[in-house]
């Protein structure tokens, strides 16, 4: 499935980076430069994945959930607010933003907060309620919430799971279960090439493999090294229970249908046996 | 008001936040440097006037010459934009390996395992094991074998115990505070091997030997404490990994 190399200067050329994933959810994305190092490791280790001379990208994305209330997840990082800003302006025309859900406080996540509650007055900032230092993050105000909490936008229904897998204490996951994806942050990450930038997993010719989904989290989550295995493969298997059925929408990858989720639990099982045996890849 | 002093050049400008269980250290360092003051971190905006006021204060006016970021996180970086509208567009050093991502398109990048010279004083690069965030760095001042570390080390305080280093706060309720701290804010220890973690740490010391660990979120260790403070971690770190074992 090719793409046209201008496809790439879109952005630029201020077409919207954004498309509808699945009814009611709108991606917006973040591809930020070509990943050298990255790149010239992943040709080392001799994957199939990545093409030499494509560009390889380790993605920020943003959704758009719109029931008959509007919320939105993640903000992009401080780069990209000229993406955000005009994706959301057309995606919601008229309406109103009600809702800003940060799934927690990381530049790259929450890097165009206050631009998107400028142009929105109105719109409610929604912040996970665990932790303790939110007035650090100017996060003292938000609406907080938590595994018991659910958001009806009508038509649309979003909860928010505890994160499993998470870099800091004021962190949420988030559900949507009326399409039931889980948008799992950091978790689930993993690089495309030029040609993949907007797709979903069903829509590339290329295997999101073990050794694709090492690449990035033996970089983001480094502290696999430190842990037992079994502790980690545990808290993923009683995931891949809950959420049987439904599809990712992962922050840093393409999203992943449901009917395709059930195996990249066990991927993602061996991915932390590998690093926890030959330690982190790097920084990203 | 002043900063204080832990010789070689080295000052902790500390700064507080309290917590429901105790006050939690958002601070950051100076240091003398022959071509200028270098920052550790730039603190949270929440202290913004007053860390500028107290840099202004140690620096006799003339402010901060460089920033070395630990990471990006909001409470270290988050006066960076206002630091340099105070003091000129001097230099920030961070390690992350996408500094526009991190909202810090101006950052020159360090490399973990390398030694770098900022304003005329040298910095070993280091791979921090205790850190939230994957483009987190620690680093080793070699004249004053300071060894500044976030988000690990940290300790959380009983309020008026805000400017004494961790040796001289009161040992009831001490290593409490070395527990709370790492169990809220490095919500990964969870799943750690505590026995991994410990032994990069000792690693670490025995190879950037610290007259001082100088600590973002917690009092400053001196080298006399270095054992207890250890010890006290590796009874926390098991208390992590086995909640319900103790
Ligand atoms: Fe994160
Ligand atoms: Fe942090
Ligand atoms: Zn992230
Ligand atoms: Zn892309
Ligand atoms: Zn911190
Ligand atoms: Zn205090």
């Amino acid at each position: 499935m090719s793409e046209p190399a201008s496809e790439t200067m879109s952005v630029a050329t201020g077409r919207p980076w954004r498309r509808n994933v699945w009814p009611g959810i709108h991606w917006i994305q973040e591809c930020g430069g070509h990943r050298a190092g990255i790149a010239r490791a992943v040709l080392e280790s001799g994957a199939d994945w990545y093409a030499p001379g494509n560009e390889l990208h380790i993605p920020q994305n943003a959704y758009l959930l719109t029931g008959a209330r509007t919320l939105l997840w993640d903000t992009l990082s401080p780069a990209s607010g000229h993406i955000l800003l005009p994706a959301l302006e057309d995606l919601l025309g008229e309406r109103p933003l009600d809702y800003l859900a940060l799934s927690h406080p990381d530049v790259p996540h929450a890097g165009n907060t206050m631009q998107v509650l400028r142009r929105y007055p109105d719109c409610r900032l929604v912040a996970p309620a665990t932790g303790e230092t939110h007035a650090l993050y100017h996060l003292d105000d938000a609406m907080k919430v938590g595994p018991e909490d659910e958001i009806d936008l009508g038509g649309l229904r979003v909860r928010f799971p505890e994160a499993t897998f998470l870099d800091a204490a004021i962190h949420t996951w988030m559900s949507e279960e009326t399409t039931r994806t889980l948008f799992t942050v950091d978790w689930m990450g993993f690089p495309h090439q030029s040609g993949e930038c907007l797709r979903r997993t069903d829509e590339i010719d290329t295997a999101v493999d073990v050794g694709r989904l090492e690449e990035f989290h033996s970089r983001v989550m480094f502290w696999f090294q430190y842990v037992h295995p079994h502790k980690v493969t545990a808290a993923t298997d009683t995931l891949a229970v809950r959420f049987a059925g439904y599809g990712f929408a992962p922050a840093h990858g393409l999203p992943i249908p449901g009917e395709d989720a059930a195996p990249y639990y066990e991927r993602l099982n061996e991915v932390v046996r590998r690093v926890a045996a030959s330690g982190r890849g790097g920084v990203l | 008001m002043s900063a204080i002093s832990l010789g070689g050049g080295v000052f902790w400008v500390h700064e507080c936040f309290p917590e429901t269980d105790g006050h939690i250290h958002v601070s950051v360092y100076l240091v003398e440097a022959p071509e200028g003051a270098i920052l550790m971190d730039s603190g949270s905006f929440h202290h913004r006037q007053r860390l500028s006021d107290r840099i202004a204060d140690a620096t006799a006016g003339r402010g901060v010459g460089a920033i070395i970021l630990s990471h990006s996180d909001y409470p270290h970086s988050g006066n960076i934009p206002a630091f340099r509208g105070d003091w000129g567009d001097f230099e920030i050093i961070a390690s992350c390996g996408d500094p526009d991502l991190q909202g810090l398109p101006y950052a020159r990048r360090t490399k973990i395992g390398e030694v770098v010279d900022v304003l005329g004083r040298r910095f070993a690069v280091l791979d921090p094991p205790l850190a939230d965030r994957n483009h987190t760095t620690w680093v080793y001042d070699e004249a004053s074998r300071t060894l500044f570390v976030a988000d690990g080390f940290g300790t959380l305080h009983a309020s008026g115990a805000c400017d004494i280093d961790w040796g001289r706060i009161p040992e009831d309720g001490r290593a409490e505070g070395v527990h709370e701290f790492h169990a809220q804010t490095l919500p990964w220890l969870r799943y750690a091997d505590p026995n991994r973690v410990m032994d990069a740490l000792y690693a670490m010391l025995e190879r950037h030997h610290p007259a001082w660990i100088a600590p973002i979120h917690g009092p400053p260790i001196a080298e006399a404490d270095v054992g207890r403070y250890m010890a006290d971690l590796s009874d926390a770190l098991a208390r992590i990994a086995e909640p319900h074992r103790r």
